[in-house]
Parts: structure tokens; C-alpha cells; sequence
């Protein structure tokens, strides 16, 4: 991986949910599923909101993808999506749209790290530690394009900082 | 016509908060309440798990104060397996010092940049598009920078002896599980990875300097706003000094007359009860003697300013004697004094981590330590918000039969509810309109007191807030819904 900017890390990914929430769990599962994997530049982080804070961690990175579990419908169970700073508040202190994450490292810290979001269609939201049958399909594909497509994509962009 | 307005929900406040104002037919306040609207009931659920659980469960109870609830639970289970806090070894008590004193920096940063800020640095009649950290970072860069730099450096402590910088685990039943190693302690001195701990202090004395300049130039304001008489109640080591983790119960009336002469914690008891009202889950403790409409205090940072005799780090006592010379030394009832009296203590939170990570305790291996069995442990401290009270009985088994957690929110509650009551009669009453800006004015009311309504009423889920306006036949007329 080259990135041009030496001082940016490669790429983070955010598993963003509540394993004890059912489905909520697909980002934390996901995050799981590529910590696994031991991808040289990748890091993993897991977060049950994003919050303010939040910001610094992305602005020392090149690329950081989303990953969260959705009550979208979506055609392949799982979609990734490009994801711009947006200056969206929410009232709470401690939970924050990846948008705003972004904002926030853009007005902060001058830096506008790639991002996407990969949001993985979820069904249940009930207590429980396991996915639902249509949630756990929805993961290995969502895992499976991510691993042998996107990040290949992603490792051989030369990211611009 | 009477009219009820309802602010719905509270905002910039952990948790999910309701104001109702009752106008009657000349559009003067006839009645105010701020209602907590969700329960959990975390003392129920606990019953039959057994003791040692409970530093980790009730931790769940929160994701901004899941220290302080581990710490006071952690100080009653150690009493449950016969360790009082004297007993405890000097490594297990000074680590948990270190843990607590970084939650305390990291949750006063994070509610004075994140929360507080917009209203003090934009005014309370600010667009609501500016009300917010956003906003902050758009027009102040320098201090949201700062802001998520001291909580990131309070998180990392935390992260640094528990293991998570949420939810992590320290404290074990009669001390804790791990150690503190140099090179643990030399991330947060030599400035390599993080900015250090002087730079903190440094940065600390800097928004003391600014809260103490800004009360000078909006004095009038931050004086009368939401001033009322109460009493105020914290905790004081055996000189009266100011003791954040284990010392003695004190309070005072508005006037500063002892109304509870620093009683052991372990006798709560004896000088409280806890009222119920219809309208709200959360809970009203008062001191008896004085009775339920007396008796209550506020806590946290401002009351810990009126109580203490001294704050035993310089340069936190310094900022101290500026701050209640700056009132004339009498007892401070203005609720916006909090902000100033917050980041005093974010300053003391800098000092005391200053000073343990210096001391060779952190790094011993003396870590648990066991005495005889008791059937009941009650563990206080004081949180970031004020006096958090954890008391746990257990059957012979060892399974827990009984708690009663009193939250510094709940301590807050006629507090908050007497503050409300003031922008309704001051701001409110008889104007015939209600605009956004007099509803913000009720929520920095509220705000100042840095509440954790999920905390005080174990709640859970999306936590906003809201208000409502009502007229004298209890119709609903105009609310206003956020979050």
C-alpha cells in the first residue's frame, strides 16, 4: 500500500453496535471477521455510538469504512456507500453521525480521510448475543465482498491525503 | 386561557428528560415539573446475582459514568468480603484513585466543551443550529480541540487501568486485578504519543482563567440566573479538605449552617429517606431531619465548592479561594457558578493524576486482600455529578438480597426542579408568547446541573427530551420536541 501522505495509517474500520442487541451486532460481527483476517495496514475499531471524539481517531487515518447494521431494505443484503462530512448535530453528547465524525476531523484537524459507510441489512433488535438467520446470510456477503473486492480496491488506490 | 408548555426532550443532557409549565388564564406560571420518564429498575434485577458481579453490572447502568457506578460498588463489595477502605493496600487504593480521577477529568471536559460551552460561549438566545459542538468547533477551534484532547486523555487513564476506556474492569472484591507498570506510566508523562499530563495542567489553569474572566464580564447574568437558597452536600476528608474518593458526609443550608456534621457513609441511613412523586421515576432523598421540603441539597461541583474547607492540591485551592472570593465568601446558590466550580475540579482531577503517577504504590503487587465476611456493604463517593451512594445486602450464600443506589442526578432533583421553576417565573411567566430561546433558557438550567437522567432512573434506550405547554383546561398548546 503507498499511501503519499507518511504520516496518515491505512485504513480503520469502525464495527459500530451492541452484540447484545441481536442484529445491532452485524458491525462489531463484521469487525470481528476482518480482525481475524490480520490485513497488514488494516485497523479495527468497535464503538457502540460514535462520539466527538471520534474525529481525531479518523483524521489520522487515509481510508475509514463505517461499518454499522441497517433497518434498510437492501437489494443485496449489504451496501457500501461513499460517505461525506455533513454538519448534522445530534442532541446527545456521546452519538454522532459518521458524517458528522467526518465534519468534525475536517474542522478540526484539516483532514478528510476516504470514507464509506457498509451497512448490512438487519431484522431483530431484541436482547440476544446471536444474528438472525437473514442477518448472519447478510454478513458472510457482505464480508465476502468486502474482503476479496473492495479492500483489494482499497489497498491499491494511493490515497491522496 | 392556562397554558402547559412542554420541553420534550431536554437537550445536551444524558438522558431523556420532560419539562411541563402550567400557565393559568393570565399567562403567569402556575406550575413547573421536570419529569424523568423511563425506568429500568437496575436495584431489582441485581437481587439473586452474587456479590462479586456487582462492580461489573451496575457499570452497565451508564456509558458516561460506568466508573463512578464500578468505583462506589466496588468500595460496598470490599465491605461485603470484610475490607474496609483503610484496610484496602495502598497500590488498590491509589490505582482506583487514578481510574476515578480520570473519569472525573474526562466527564467535566467532556460536558463543559461538548454540552455547556454553546451556551456560554453563543448566549442562551443562540439560533439552535448554533446550540451545539458543531458550532464550537466552526467558531473556536482551539477550544474544541483542547475539549477532545483532555477527554481523550481522561479516557486513556481509565483505558490504561481497567482495560476499556468503557465499561473496563479494575476493582476486584478487596482491591484490584492488575498492576500499573513504568511504561503504562511514562505514556501519560513523556508527551510521546499523547499530549502530557502538565500540558492537562496547563490547560486546565487556562479554562479556569477563562470561566473566572467570562463571570466577569456576564456577572449579573451567572448570578441571578436560576439563583436560589438550598442546601449543598459533599464529601470531606478528617481536616474538611475536599475528598473525592473515600471521607466523611458533610452539608450545609444556603446559609452555610452544618445541617449533616460529617457523618460516617457507612450511617447514610440514619439521616436519609427518599421521597416518590407521581409525575417522575426519579426519586427525591432528603435529609430527615429537616423534612422533605428542607431537607434536599444539591451536589456536585458547586455544592463541593460550599462544603469543602479546603481542596487539598495548590494549584485546585488557589483557583478555590478566587472563586469564593468572587461571591464574598458567602455560600454560592447561583446554579451557572457550577460551570466555574466544574473546571476547578477538572484541575484538581489534573493535579491528583499528576501526583500518582509519580508515586512508586501504583507499581506494587500488593493488590488484594480479604477479612471476614459481612452480610452488608455500603460504598460512596463522589462522582463526577455528585454523592453516589451504593449500598448491597447478600444472603449467607453470598447472593445479593437487597440495593439501593442513590445517583447524584437524584440528589439534583428538586435542584433541577427549583431551577426550572425560576426560568418559568422569570422568563416565561407573563410574556404571552414563548419563543425557542425561553425554552433553551429551562434546559441551561437543567444543563448546568450536567444531569445523567439514564443513571438516575437506570433507564435506557434513545433518551431525548421534551416540553409542553399547557393551558388552564390541560389542554396541550405548543411543545417543543428535540432529539
Amino acid at each position: 500500500m503507498n499511501y503519499s501522505k507518511a504520516d496518515k495509517k491505512g485504513i480503520l474500520v469502525i464495527g459500530i453496535g451492541n452484540s447484545g442487541r441481536s442484529d445491532d451486532g452485524l458491525g462489531w460481527r463484521f469487525a470481528d471477521m476482518l480482525a481475524a483476517l490480520e490485513t497488514e495496514n488494516v485497523d479495527i475499531e468497535y464503538r457502540y455510538q460514535l462520539q466527538v471524539e471520534d474525529a481525531l481517531l479518523v483524521s489520522e487515518y487515509a481510508v475509514v469504512i463505517f461499518a454499522d447494521a441497517s433497518q434498510e431494505t437492501l437489494e443485496k443484503g449489504f451496501a457500501i456507500r461513499p460517505c461525506m462530512p455533513g454538519s448534522n448535530y445530534y442532541f446527545s453528547s456521546h452519538m454522532q453521525s459518521a458524517e458528522t465524525v467526518l465534519y468534525l476531523a475536517k474542522e478540526l484537524y484539516q483532514t478528510k480521510p476516504k470514507a464509506y459507510t457498509l451497512a448490512i441489512a438487519g431484522y431483530d433488535w431484541e436482547l440476544g448475543t446471536s444474528l438472525s438467520k437473514q442477518a448472519q446470510q447478510n454478513l458472510l456477503l457482505a464480508f465476502d465482498h468486502f474482503a476479496n473486492a473492495f479492500l483489494s480496491e482499497l489497498q491499491s488506490m494511493k490515497v491522496k491525503g | 386561557m392556562n397554558r402547559k408548555i412542554t420541553i420534550d426532550p431536554v437537550t445536551r443532557v444524558e438522558g431523556h428528560g420532560r419539562v411541563t409549565i402550567h400557565l393559568d388564564e393570565y399567562g403567569q406560571v402556575k406550575d413547573s415539573f421536570f419529569h424523568i420518564v423511563e425506568f429500568r429498575g437496575f436495584e431489582r434485577f441485581i437481587q439473586g446475582h452474587p456479590y462479586w458481579e456487582a462492580p461489573v453490572l451496575v457499570q452497565r447502568l451508564c456509558g458516561i459514568c460506568p466508573v463512578s457506578h464500578h468505583l462506589a460498588a466496588a468500595k460496598a463489595i470490599d465491605q461485603i468480603v470484610g475490607i474496609d477502605p483503610k484496610d484496602l493496600s495502598p497500590t488498590a487504593t491509589k490505582l482506583r484513585c487514578l481510574m476515578h480521577f480520570g473519569q472525573i477529568f474526562q466527564s467535566h471536559a467532556l460536558h463543559f466543551f461538548y454540552l455547556a460551552s454553546p451556551d456560554l460561549l453563543f448566549g442562551v438566545d443562540a439560533p439552535a443550529e448554533k446550540r451545539n459542538v458543531v458550532a464550537v468547533a466552526e467558531e473556536n477551534r482551539d477550544l474544541a480541540v483542547k475539549g477532545i484532547t483532555m477527554r481523550k486523555f481522561g479516557q486513556e487513564i481509565i483505558k490504561a487501568v481497567a482495560g476499556k476506556k468503557i465499561h473496563g474492569i479494575l476493582a476486584v472484591p478487596g482491591g484490584v486485578h492488575k498492576t500499573f507498570t513504568e511504561k503504562e506510566r511514562d505514556y501519560f508523562l513523556d508527551g510521546k504519543n499523547i499530549e502530557n499530563i502538565d500540558t492537562m495542567i496547563e490547560w486546565s489553569l487556562g479554562m479556569v482563567d477563562f470561566m473566572r474572566d467570562y463571570h466577569e464580564k456576564h456577572r449579573r447574568f451567572l448570578d441571578d440566573f436560576a439563583q436560589f437558597p438550598s442546601g449543598h452536600m459533599g464529601m470531606v476528608n478528617e481536616t474538611g479538605g475536599l475528598d473525592m474518593y473515600d471521607g466523611k458526609l458533610r452539608a450545609i443550608d444556603s446559609e452555610g449552617d452544618r445541617t449533616l456534621n460529617d457523618i460516617s457513609t457507612d450511617l447514610y441511613q440514619e439521616y436519609f429517606s427518599e421521597a416518590v412523586a407521581q409525575w417522575s421515576y426519579m426519586k427525591f432523598p432528603y435529609l430527615k431531619k429537616l423534612g422533605r421540603e428542607k431537607g434536599w441539597n444539591r451536589v456536585g461541583p458547586l455544592a463541593r465548592m460550599n462544603i469543602c474547607d479546603y481542596i487539598p492540591t495548590p494549584l485546585a485551592e488557589k483557583a478555590r479561594q478566587d472563586f469564593i472570593a468572587f461571591t464574598g465568601k458567602k455560600v454560592n446558590n447561583s446554579t451557572m457558578y457550577s460551570h466555574w466550580a466544574r473546571l476547578i475540579e477538572v484541575l484538581h482531577a489534573a493535579e491528583v493524576i499528576k501526583d500518582l503517577l509519580h508515586d512508586d504504590d501504583l507499581h506494587g503487587d500488593d493488590l488484594v486482600r480479604k477479612g471476614m465476611r459481612r452480610s452488608k456493604g455500603i460504598g460512596i463517593i463522589e462522582a463526577p455529578r455528585g454523592t453516589l451512594t451504593h449500598h448491597y445486602e447478600v444472603d449467607e450464600k453470598g447472593m445479593i438480597t437487597r440495593c439501593n443506589l442513590i445517583v447524584s442526578t437524584t440528589h439534583n432533583n428538586d435542584a433541577m426542579n427549583t431551577a426550572v421553576k425560576w426560568v418559568a417565573n422569570n422568563v416565561i411567566s407573563r410574556k404571552g408568547h414563548v419563543t425557542d430561546s425561553m425554552l433553551n433558557q429551562v434546559e441551561v438550567a437543567i444543563r448546568a446541573y450536567d444531569p445523567c437522567l439514564s443513571c438516575a432512573t437506570q433507564a435506557m434506550g434513545k433518551m431525548p427530551l421534551k416540553a409542553e405547554l399547557y393551558n388552564y383546561k390541560g389542554e396541550l398548546i405548543d411543545e417543543l420536541l428535540k432529539g
